[in-house]
This record gives structure tokens, C-alpha cells and sequence, in this order.
């Protein structure tokens, strides 16, 4: 599949520049890079929430799940069944991502954590050509990022759908991407293999963000 | 839990709303006492003011029953051919004006039966005549038209002297029940009643102000109706008062004529509360005070006597219970201040 | 003023028949406007909340400014239209409860949407960047905003009624005060008070806190029962 070139200015600055790539389906791409430097625009151009500054063809089918995912004024269950309707899949998701005990809870009153795992799910519940995540386990502790992990790479592998996944964890990108994109300053530096771009990168500025993050 | 809490606040605010009632009581004995505090002593020095003392009204009637304070009501049916015009001044041709029920109405306010009741109006409660009957009435003798579904509403405007005093109330049921009328009242000074009905807002008028009628009539908006000779069908008349606190410091009482107990009041800068909105008590005060001073009923005629002369703008009742505070003088018709002095002051 | 709990509670006990008029026409008044208000302030609101669009803000700023017009200056307008001289006369609304209501309408309307507006812009973008994740379509994505709105639209309906309920520039003006049919409790209040009659004004005051405390009473009941 073919993502598209774009870019995106405000006033006179640009926040993106994007030079377009093609992803497979059922593998992992994982945005890494420091504050600013454009993933979360990115993932909101992408999922056609922002435009871009020039109409871009985006692809058909688009999961997104929000840096800050909104939780529906109803039940947890009500608020997953939002993403699709099979109600034993939306069991084996609440099951997975520890939500069994909150079924009947308003979703407006969870724990950041909880808001995040009910998001995920609810996502998950659809099917899609590209998902894009806009850093879904920020609000986790580290068992259920564990296994929300597990949860992402599974999900990837079964539907087939081409998997974006911005993070701000450069451990996250090694557990579970397949490959890696650098931005820095609104530009994407360096794509590839994760074993390339995560562990032996050829841009100076991917190497002092590794040093810095990586240990 | 939140019910619990819920329900506390409710409990809470029930509370409050009881207590601020219940507190009152007690509270406003402070109060109406520091209202009316010198002029208890000085009306009942024997007697130690238990608590009901405090609630004696100590402004009583001075001056009374002088031709100077005649104070006459007239009723005048609304022309619908007047030159209406609208708020900017354009003529308005088509206004709609109730005109066989305002000549109903009139017809049985100037009947022997309503004649009657009116003028015995009060004598029961209050032991004395609120309204008197003119002399020179023009009684009505003949046919009343019955209401139809067009007629039906009648939009009478008023002064509050008339309203206030229960008058109407006593009054209009007997004519609704009687003709199959409604009559809507709308009441306020002479001033703006008058001006209601300008505004093509009344069918007929029912005001106690000669130089504001005068004014109708000679603009064209009043209407001769069946049976009568003159716009103006003037019928009632009662007396303006002049009262004040009992000491009577500027000796209002001792004076010759209304016209000197005015002087004698300016004269000493003894405190006077005017209505100050325009109704017919107040272009009757107006027309008291020694001509030298000047006062009108515009704000800087007596931009010079505001350490003495109060334009309060407000209802006769609102007037008598600040001149009750403030030991003042004021002119009020004899109805309103009855009303007031049965109500101890509080009304 | 020492009796006027007094008074309140006989005027209540003895039933007195213009009195219940005087609630019945407060009643029907209030509840009819702000129940209109809502009806056209609530879609007005969100749309002004979630759309964005040339113009929007001007339209904000506007809603603004009329939130704060005072009642007198829409009582005075209303009172000119539809006077016995003014051009919409033959509509014979001067003096009818009906045109009590639609000048309510004209102050409160302002107040719903620009609570509404508040509150939408407020979520619209969470929602509408949530919706569009999960690829729902732009009318299920508007019924979610809806449902989102009703525990809001309590409180607003509230906000309204209590306007409603308490003001008296405009209605006065408007309605007339007429006996036994536009005469609604704050009007009442202020002819207790012109007439000097402030024991019975503070009476209808307090029954007038407690017509208002009752439904405050029912209105959150009802939410909180909802909202479980």
C-alpha cells in the first residue's frame, strides 16, 4: 500500500514533510523521534483528522486511535461495541486487555489506563486496510502495556491491516515493530528495518536520539 | 453515597430557606422599631412601647378637604379614528380599538347601581367613603349592549390610586357576570395610562389628571360615547390628603389653606416624598407648591431642593412607607393611605 | 416583613384563587419558554460547537452580546411591534401570555446556545477525531455528540427556566400584569411592592424560591437517575 507524500505548514514554519512510502500489509512500523518533531501530525494527517496542506489521496480503510481517545458517556461494553459489532470478539478483547471486571462501568469515569486499554479494544473491535496508534500506552503500567503489546502484534498479524505505531518508547519500537521511521524537525530522517534504524543507524541525529533513549 | 449527600443539601436548603423566614420575625422588629422610633414616643410617651407599638403608623392626615385637593376621576373612551402615529412618528390609520365595549363599560360605571356601589364603597371597612359621587354625574339610564365574541375583551388602563384602592375589584365582576364582558386592567401613574392608550394599547381610559385629559381630548384621541355629551365623563372625586408625622413640625395643620401648608413646608425644608412618575398625585403636587420655587416634573426644577424634596418614582404605597421612615410629608390620596394605616404600616 | 412567612404560608394554605392563577400563568409562561428556547437554542448550540465554518465566531460573538441584551430593551421592542400602533398589531398579541413567551424566548435562547456552544466545542474535537478513528459515519458520529449532550442539556434546561421564571423587565412590559392573565409572580412583586405591600412581595418571593427550589429538586432526581 502506498502512503502518500505530504506536508504540513503553519504560518511559516513546516511541521511535516513527508516524502510518501509504501508499507505491507501485516507488519508493524513504529514512529519514533523527540517531542515536536511531527509524529503525532503525522498520525493525524494520515488518518485524515488534520489536512494536509495540499488534498492528498489517502488509503480507503483507516483505523485511528487518538493520542487522547474519547470515552463515550455509556457502558465500557457499549463504548467497544462502538468499533464493531461481534460481541465475542468485544469478550476475548475485554479478556485480554483486563476490562472483564469493568464491563458495566460508565467509560467516563475510568482510570487513564483504563480509558486507554477500553480505546484499544474498541479499536481492535474493526477491520482495517492501515491502523494508525498514536502512542496507546502511555497511560499504562507495565503489565497491561505488556499486554497490550501482545495484543497490537496479534491483531497486526490476523487482520493483515499495515500497522503505525507512534510511540515516544524506543524499547516499545524494538519489542514490537518490524520496522522504524526517524522524524526529526518535521522530516522523516531515516526508515528501514528496525535492526537498521534501532540499532545501528547511519544519521548522526538517530544516533544521539538512541544514545539519549536508548538505555 | 451521593444521594446521601443529596439529600443532606436538600435537608440543608429547606433548612436555610425556613430559618431565613423564621428568623425574619425577630429580626424585623429591629428595623420597622428604628423606622418609626421618635414618632412612637412622641404619639404615646405614657404608654413603654411594647413590641406591637412599634408597628403604629404615626403619619396621619393633615390637611384634607380642601377644594385645592379635589381630586376627580374621569373616564374617556379611546377614538379609533385618533391620530395614532407610531414610535417614529408615522400616522397608523387601522388601529384596533374596542369601542362597543368601552361604551359598555362606560355606560354601566355612570348606571344608578354602579354609581351606588362605588360610592359606598369602603364605608363598611374602613368607616368612611373612599370615592364620592359627582354631583353633576351624567347617570346613564338606558340599554347596555351585552358582549358578542368581537367585543368581549375590554382593555381598560388606569391609575394605581383606582386599582390599589380594590375599587375596580369591587366593581368589575359585577359588570363581567352581568354582560358576559372581561375586562383586562392594566394599571399604572396617569401618565403612562394615558400614554398606553396613545400607543393604541386600551380602549378607554380611567384617570384622575384634568390638564393630562384636557390634552387627550384636544389631541383627538377621545371618543364622544352613546348617551353622553363630552369626552371627559368625569364621575367620581375623592380628596388628596396631605399627610405627615403626627409633631407636624412645619404646622401644616394650623395653616390657612393647603396653598400655605406647601409654603410652610418648602419654607422650613421639611422632607417631602413626590411620587415623581407622572401619575395624577403627582401632577396635583405639582401644581401645590408656591410658584416662586418652580418646581416641574423635570429633574432639574428641583435640582436645588433635593436636601428636602424626594422624587421617589414609585407607587402611592411604596411613597407612604418611605415617608413613614422618613417622617415626611407627602400628598397621597385618601384611599391608598386608609389602606395603609388598616395595614398598620406594612400594607 | 416579620409576618411575611406568615403570609406566605396562609396565602398558600387558603388556596387563594388569584394566587393560583398568578402560579398557574408563572407555570405555564416559564416552562413554555424555556422548553421553546431549548428546542431551538440546544441544535443551534451544537452546531455552533462542533461545526467549523466562515463566520463561526462572528456568529459566537454575536450570541455573545445578545446573552447579555438587557430584558427591559427586548420587553421595549416587543412592546413597539406588536403595540396598538406598531406594525405588527393585527397579531393581537400585546398583553398574552403568548407574547410573554416569545419574548423569553428571544432573552433565554442566546444564554442555551451559548451554554451549549461552550460545552460542544469543548468535546466536538475528542469525539469527532474518535468517530473518524473508527471510521463511524458523519451521522452516527452527530447521535453520539447528541447523546453526549443530554446530561448538559439538563443543566441548561435548568439555567433557562430559572431565567425564565425570575425575570420581569420584559415580561412586565410585554405582558401588562394583568389581572387573571399575564400576571405572573414577579410581576406581582413588583405591584406588591409599588403599592407598599412588601410583606406580600417577600410572601410571593418565597413562593417563588420554592416553586424554583421544587424544581430543582425534580430536575436533578431526574438526572441523577439518568445518568446511572
Amino acid at each position: 500500500m502506498k502512503l502518500p507524500a505530504f506536508s504540513k505548514t503553519y504560518a511559516d514554519s513546516t511541521v511535516l514533510d513527508f516524502p510518501g512510502m509504501e508499507v505491507e500489509p501485516g507488519r508493524i512500523y513504529a514512529i519514533i523521534g523527540a517531542n515536536g518533531s511531527g509524529k503525532s501530525t503525522f498520525a493525524k494527517i494520515l488518518s485524515g483528522v488534520l489536512p494536509a496542506d495540499r488534498k492528498v489521496a489517502l488509503p480507503q480503510s483507516v483505523g485511528y486511535l487518538p493520542q487522547k481517545p474519547y470515552a463515550f458517556r455509556m457502558s465500557t461494553r457499549k463504548n467497544i461495541l462502538l468499533g464493531g459489532t461481534d460481541a465475542s470478539r468485544a469478550d476475548a478483547l475485554m479478556k485480554d486487555l483486563r476490562l472483564c471486571h469493568l464491563e458495566k462501568k460508565r467509560a467516563d469515569r475510568l482510570s487513564g489506563g483504563e480509558t486507554a486499554r477500553m480505546a484499544l479494544a474498541r479499536l481492535m473491535m474493526g477491520q482495517y486496510d492501515l491502523v494508525i496508534l498514536d502512542e496507546p500506552t502511555a497511560a499504562m503500567d507495565i503489565e497491561t502495556t505488556a499486554a497490550a503489546e501482545s495484543r497490537i502484534l496479534d491483531y497486526t498479524r490476523r487482520s493483515g491491516c499495515a500497522m503505525i505505531l507512534v510511540t515516544h518508547s524506543l524499547q516499545q519500537a524494538r519489542r514490537v515493530a518490524d520496522e522504524a521511521l526517524f522524524f526529526y524537525k518535521g522530516r522523516l530522517l531515516e526508515s528501514g528495518p528496525k535492526e537498521q534504524v534501532l540499532y545501528q543507524p547511519a544519521q548522526p541525529e538517530t544516533r544521539r536520539f538512541l544514545e539519549f533513549y536508548g538505555q | 453515597m451521593k444521594k446521601i449527600v443529596s439529600l443532606l443539601l436538600v435537608a440543608v436548603m429547606l433548612l436555610g430557606l425556613v430559618a431565613c423566614g423564621a428568623a425574619k420575625p425577630a429580626e424585623t422588629q429591629a428595623p420597622e422599631t428604628t423606622a418609626a422610633p421618635a414618632p412612637v414616643e412622641t404619639a404615646a410617651p405614657a404608654t413603654e412601647a411594647p413590641t406591637e407599638a412599634a408597628l403604629v403608623v404615626d403619619t396621619c392626615i393633615l390637611k384634607e378637604a380642601d377644594d385645592k385637593m379635589l381630586n376627580t376621576y374621569t373616564a374617556i373612551a379611546v377614538n379609533p379614528e385618533a391620530p395614532f402615529t407610531d414610535a417614529d412618528g408615522n400616522a397608523v390609520s387601522d388601529v384596533a380599538v374596542n369601542t362597543a365595549g368601552a361604551d359598555a363599560l362606560i355606560q354601566w360605571l355612570l348606571s344608578q347601581e354602579a354609581l351606588d356601589m362605588a360610592g359606598e364603597y369602603g364605608v363598611a371597612e374602613y368607616g368612611e367613603h373612599l370615592f364620592y359621587v359627582k354631583d353633576n354625574a351624567p347617570v346613564y339610564a338606558g340599554e347596555i349592549a351585552p358582549a358578542t365574541e368581537e367585543t368581549k375583551v375590554i382593555r381598560l388602563s388606569t391609575t394605581t390610586s383606582v386599582n390599589d384602592s380594590g375599587l375596580l375589584g369591587y366593581l368589575l365582576p359585577v359588570f363581567e357576570s352581568t354582560y358576559g364582558y372581561t375586562v383586562e386592567v392594566q394599571s399604572a401613574g396617569t401618565g403612562k395610562a394615558i400614554n398606553a392608550a396613545k400607543f393604541g394599547n386600551a380602549d378607554l381610559i380611567l384617570v384622575h389628571s384634568k390638564s393630562q385629559e384636557e390634552a387627550f381630548v384636544e389631541e383627538g384621541f377621545a371618543r364622544v360615547v352613546d348617551g353622553f355629551e363630552a369626552e371627559r365623563i368625569s364621575f367620581l372625586y375623592n380628596y388628596f390628603v396631605l399627610c405627615g408625622p403626627s409633631a407636624d413640625p412645619a404646622g401644616v395643620k394650623d395653616s390657612a389653606s393647603v396653598l400655605d401648608a406647601f409654603a410652610a413646608i418648602a419654607d422650613g425644608k421639611y422632607t417631602f416624598v413626590s411620587r415623581g412618575d407622572g401619575s395624577g398625585t403627582h401632577t396635583k403636587e405639582l401644581s401645590l407648591w408656591p410658584e416662586a420655587l418652580g418646581i416641574t416634573k423635570e429633574a432639574e426644577s428641583f435640582a436645588a431642593y433635593t436636601d428636602w424634596y424626594v422624587s421617589a418614582n414609585a407607587g402611592m404605597g411604596a411613597c407612604l412607607v418611605m415617608a413613614e421612615e422618613m417622617g415626611a410629608y407627602i400628598l397621597t390620596d385618601k384611599a391608598t393611605f386608609l389602606t395603609f394605616v388598616a395595614n398598620d404600616g406594612v400594607m | 416583613m416579620g409576618s411575611a412567612l406568615q403570609k406566605a404560608i396562609t396565602l398558600i394554605l387558603s388556596a387563594d384563587a388569584e394566587l393560583l392563577n398568578i402560579l398557574s400563568v408563572t407555570a405555564r409562561m416559564s416552562i413554555q419558554s424555556s422548553l421553546l428556547a431549548l428546542l431551538l437554542g440546544v441544535p443551534l448550540g451544537v452546531w455552533l460547537g462542533a461545526r467549523k465554518f466562515p463566520g463561526r465566531n462572528a456568529l459566537v460573538v454575536l450570541n455573545r452580546t445578545l446573552m447579555g441584551m438587557p430584558p427591559v430593551v427586548c420587553g421595549l421592542l416587543f412592546y413597539m411591534l406588536f403595540s396598538g400602533v406598531g406594525p405588527l398589531r393585527h397579531m393581537k398579541l400585546l398583553f398574552t401570555v403568548k407574547i410573554m413567551v416569545m419574548a423569553q424566548v428571544v432573552l433565554i435562547t442566546p444564554i442555551v446556545v451559548g451554554n451549549m456552544e461552550t460545552y460542544v466545542a469543548g468535546i466536538a474535537p475528542a469525539i469527532r477525531e474518535t468517530a473518524k478513528g473508527l471510521g463511524l459515519s458523519s451521522c452516527k458520529t452527530f447521535l453520539l455528540m447528541c447523546g453526549e449532550c443530554v446530561y448538559q442539556i439538563f443543566s441548561v434546561y435548568l439555567l433557562a427556566f430559572a431565567r425564565s421564571i425570575a425575570e420581569v423587565g420584559a415580561v412586565s412590559m410585554v405582558g401588562g400584569a394583568i389581572a387573571w392573565k399575564t400576571n405572573v409572580m414577579t410581576t406581582a412583586i413588583m405591584q406588591y411592592t409599588n403599592r407598599g405591600s412588601f410583606s406580600l412581595g417577600i410572601a410571593l418571593g418565597m413562593i417563588l424560591l420554592a416553586v424554583s427550589l421544587l424544581v430543582n429538586i425534580v430536575i436533578s432526581l431526574l438526572q441523577r437517575r439518568l445518568s446511572r
